[in-house]
C-alpha cells in the first residue's frame, strides 16, 4: 500500500476539524449547566428534561420530521423520474423545468407558493394552509437536487450497457429494475439524503407556507433568538443530528453499495 | 406506512380541532401558567405561532396568509394593519376589562380612539450597565451621555455596544441633544448623525441580538437595548453567579417606547374566543404574569398588585411620571425621510 504524505493528513484532518467540531461543541454544551451557554460551568441532563416537556418544541421537531421524510421520499420518487426523463428525451425545455426552483431565491419561491395555494387550493378545494403546504412546498424545491443528481451519474454510464440488457431480451423495466436502477442507486440516495437535510433546516420557504398552527424546528429556534437561545436549542439539535446520523448508518446497512462511488 | 398515518392523523386533527383560538404572537410572550388558565376557563385550545419581527410577520400576511384570531404587533405595524384593512374593530362591550388599562396608553397616534388595538405590554429602549464597573469608572448611568460623551467613552472604550436600528440609535441621539424623538427636521438629525460619529470610534459594535449574553459574560460593560432583554441578561448574571450585577436605566432625557397591542386580524375564525382572550389578559392577575416573566412594563393598572415588588419598584420598568412624560412611542417615516435616514445611516456605518 503506497503511505499518503504528511501534508495530505494534515490537510484531511483540518477539514473534518473543520466540519465537525462546531457540531461537536454544539453537542457538549447541551449537557452544560448554564442558561447563559457563553462558557462550561458543569454536567446536566437539564435541558434534555427541559426538551422532553416542552410540548410546543416537540411538536415542532415532529413536524420538522415528517415534513422531511415525506417530502424527501416524494421528491426522490419525482426526481429521479425527472432525472431518467432528461436523459432519455434530449427536450431542452425539460432540464430547464425541472433545475429552475434550484436556481430560484427561497423568498421568491416562498411568496409564490404562498400565492399559488391562497389562489387556487382554497377557493377551489377549500384546502386552508397546513402541514400539507409545507410539504409540497418542499417537495417542490427538493425535486431540482435530486434530479441534477440523477441526471449527472447517468451521463457518466455506459450507454451500451442498456443495449446488451435489451439484446438479452430484458423488457424494459426489468432493465430499469435489474440495470439502470442499481447502477442509479448511489445518486438517488444521495438525492435523498440532500433532500432531507435541506427540507430539515428550510426556513424561508417553510415560513410562508406554514398554515397557523404548523410550527417546524427552524421556525421555532429562529423565533427564539430574540431572547437569547438556551442550551434547549442545543439539546434538540443534538437529538436530531443522532436521528439523522441513525438514519445514515441504517440506510447504509440496508444497501451497504449505495454509499460507494459509481466508480465507473 | 407510519408517517403516513401519523399524517392524517395530524391532518384529522385540524379538522376536529373545534374550539382553537389560534394566537400570533412573539416567543415567550406569554406565561405557561397564563395559557393554562385561559384553556381551562373556556374550555378551548390556544395555539401560538410565533414571529422574530413585525416586518416579518406583516410580509406574511400581506401575502395572503390567514386563519390567525389574533396578533401582538408592535405600534407602527397596528397601523399599517390598519391602513391595509386588515383588522377587524373591537366589540368594546365585551371587554369589561378594558377599565384597567391606563388611558396614557389609549387613543395612540397609531391607533386613534383605540378601535383596533388593547395596549398588551411595552418596552422602553434604555441603558444597561455593568454596576459594579460604572460606578468604579465613576460614569453616570441615568443619561444618554454616557453612550455618546467621548469623555465617559474614553474610560469604555471597545466595552460599549449600541442598537444595529437606525430609528432606534437617531431617536437615543435626538433625546439626548434635547429633540423629539420624532423629529424630522434634517438639521436635526444632522447634528444627531455628527453625534453619532463623534462616538462610533469607542463602541465595540453595533448589536441588536447578542448584547444580553455579552453583558452577562462581562465583555460589554454598556449596551443601549430594550427593557425587557436587559431584565433578562440582569437575571441571567444572577443565575450564573457573577461576581457583578447588571443594572439598567431610563435616561433622564427620554426614551423610546414601544407597546405591543392586540388586534383582532379579519381572517381570524373566531373573533369570540379572541374577545374572551383579550378580556382575560387584561385581568389583573393574568397582565402581571407577563411582567413577572419578562420583566415587561404594564399598562394594566390593577396588575400592579400582582407584580413581584423588585420589578414594581424598578424605575426603568415603570418610570416615574416625570420621565414617562418623556418617553415617546416611534411614528412612521414617510418614504423621503426614510431615504434621507437610510442615506445618513450609511454615512455612519463607513466612517
Amino acid at each position: 500500500m503506497r503511505r499518503n504524505p504528511l501534508w495530505l493528513w494534515v490537510a484531511a484532518l483540518t477539514a473534518y476539524a473543520f466540519l465537525y467540531l462546531p457540531l461537536l461543541i454544539v453537542v457538549l454544551y447541551s449537557f452544560n449547566d448554564s442558561r447563559l451557554n457563553a462558557e462550561w460551568v458543569g454536567f446536566t441532563l437539564h435541558w434534555y428534561s427541559e426538551l422532553f416537556n416542552d410540548t410546543g418544541m416537540l411538536a415542532a421537531a415532529r413536524n420538522s420530521l415528517l415534513i422531511a421524510v415525506t417530502a424527501s421520499l416524494a421528491a426522490t420518487v419525482l426526481g429521479t423520474l425527472a432525472g431518467l426523463a432528461i436523459h432519455r428525451y434530449k427536450l431542452r425545455i425539460l432540464p430547464v423545468l425541472a433545475v429552475t426552483p434550484v436556481a430560484m431565491p427561497e423568498v421568491l419561491l416562498g411568496v409564490s407558493l404562498l400565492l399559488f395555494f391562497n389562489l387556487v387550493f382554497r377557493p377551489w378545494l377549500g384546502l386552508e394552509l397546513g402541514l400539507w403546504s409545507v410539504i409540497v412546498a418542499h417537495i417542490t424545491f427538493c425535486i431540482g437536487f435530486v434530479t441534477i443528481v440523477v441526471r449527472v451519474s447517468l451521463l457518466g454510464m455506459d450507454e451500451s450497457i442498456f443495449e446488451a440488457a435489451r439484446d438479452l431480451g430484458a423488457t424494459p423495466w426489468q432493465t430499469f429494475r435489474l440495470v439502470t436502477f442499481p447502477l442509479i442507486l448511489p445518486a438517488v440516495m444521495a438525492g435523498a439524503l440532500m433532500s432531507f437535510a435541506l427540507s430539515l433546516d428550510d426556513f424561508v420557504i417553510t415560513f410562508f407556507t406554514a398554515g397557523v398552527g404548523v410550527s417546524t424546528l427552524p421556525l421555532e429556534i429562529y423565533s427564539m433568538i430574540k431572547i437569547a437561545v438556551t442550551p434547549e436549542v442545543n439539546a434538540v439539535s443534538t437529538v436530531l443530528m443522532a436521528l439523522t446520523l441513525g438514519m445514515i448508518v441504517l440506510a447504509s446497512r440496508i444497501h451497504g453499495k449505495a454509499f460507494k462511488s459509481t466508480g465507473a | 406506512m407510519r408517517f403516513l398515518a401519523l399524517l392524517l392523523l395530524e391532518l384529522s386533527s385540524a379538522l376536529h380541532a373545534a374550539d382553537v383560538l389560534h394566537l400570533y404572537n412573539w416567543n415567550n410572550y406569554i406565561s405557561d401558567a397564563t395559557v393554562a388558565r385561559f384553556e381551562a376557563s373556556c374550555k378551548c385550545k390556544l395555539v401560538q405561532d410565533y414571529y422574530s419581527d413585525n416586518e416579518e410577520m406583516l410580509a406574511k400576511l400581506a401575502a395572503g396568509a390567514s386563519g390567525y384570531d389574533l396578533i401582538v404587533p408592535t405600534g407602527n405595524a397596528v397601523e399599517s394593519l390598519i391602513k391595509s384593512k386588515q383588522l377587524r374593530p373591537l366589540d368594546k362591550s365585551q371587554l369589561p376589562n378594558l377599565k384597567n388599562i391606563d388611558p396614557a396608553y389609549l387613543d395612540t397616534a397609531f391607533d386613534p380612539g383605540s378601535r383596533y388595538s388593547v395596549p398588551y405590554a411595552y418596552t422602553i429602549t434604555l441603558i444597561g450597565y455593568n454596576e459594579q464597573k460604572l460606578r468604579e469608572l465613576g460614569i453616570p448611568t441615568d443619561t444618554w451621555a454616557a453612550i455618546f460623551e467621548p469623555k465617559y467613552l474614553k474610560k469604555l472604550k471597545g466595552r460599549v455596544t449600541v442598537l444595529d436600528s437606525q430609528r432606534e440609535l437617531m431617536a437615543a441621539a435626538l433625546k439626548y441633544l434635547g429633540y423629539s424623538a420624532n423629529d424630522t427636521d434634517e438639521a436635526h438629525w444632522r447634528r444627531a448623525r455628527d453625534l453619532i460619529i463623534r462616538a462610533k470610534p469607542y463602541w465595540a459594535a453595533f448589536n441588536a441580538s447578542s448584547y444580553i449574553k455579552e453583558l452577562t459574560v462581562g465583555n460589554i460593560w454598556l449596551a443601549h437595548g430594550y427593557s425587557s432583554d436587559m431584565f433578562q441578561a440582569r437575571q441571567d448574571a444572577r443565575q450564573a453567579g457573577r461576581p457583578f450585577t447588571i443594572a439598567y436605566s431610563t435616561p433622564k432625557e427620554g426614551a423610546v417606547l414601544a407597546l405591543d397591542s392586540m388586534v383582532l386580524h379579519k381572517s381570524g375564525p373566531r373573533p369570540d374566543l379572541a374577545h374572551r382572550f383579550i378580556d382575560f389578559m387584561l385581568e389583573g392577575q393574568n397582565s402581571a404574569e407577563l411582567t413577572n416573566l419578562i420583566g415587561s412594563g404594564n399598562p394594566n393598572r390593577e396588575a400592579m398588585r400582582y407584580i413581584d415588588p423588585a420589578i414594581a419598584a424598578n424605575q426603568a420598568v415603570f418610570p416615574t411620571p416625570d420621565i414617562q412624560r418623556r418617553l415617546e412611542m416611534l411614528k412612521d417615516l414617510d418614504r423621503a425621510q426614510r431615504r434621507v435616514l437610510s442615506r445618513m445611516w450609511t454615512e455612519i456605518k463607513v466612517r
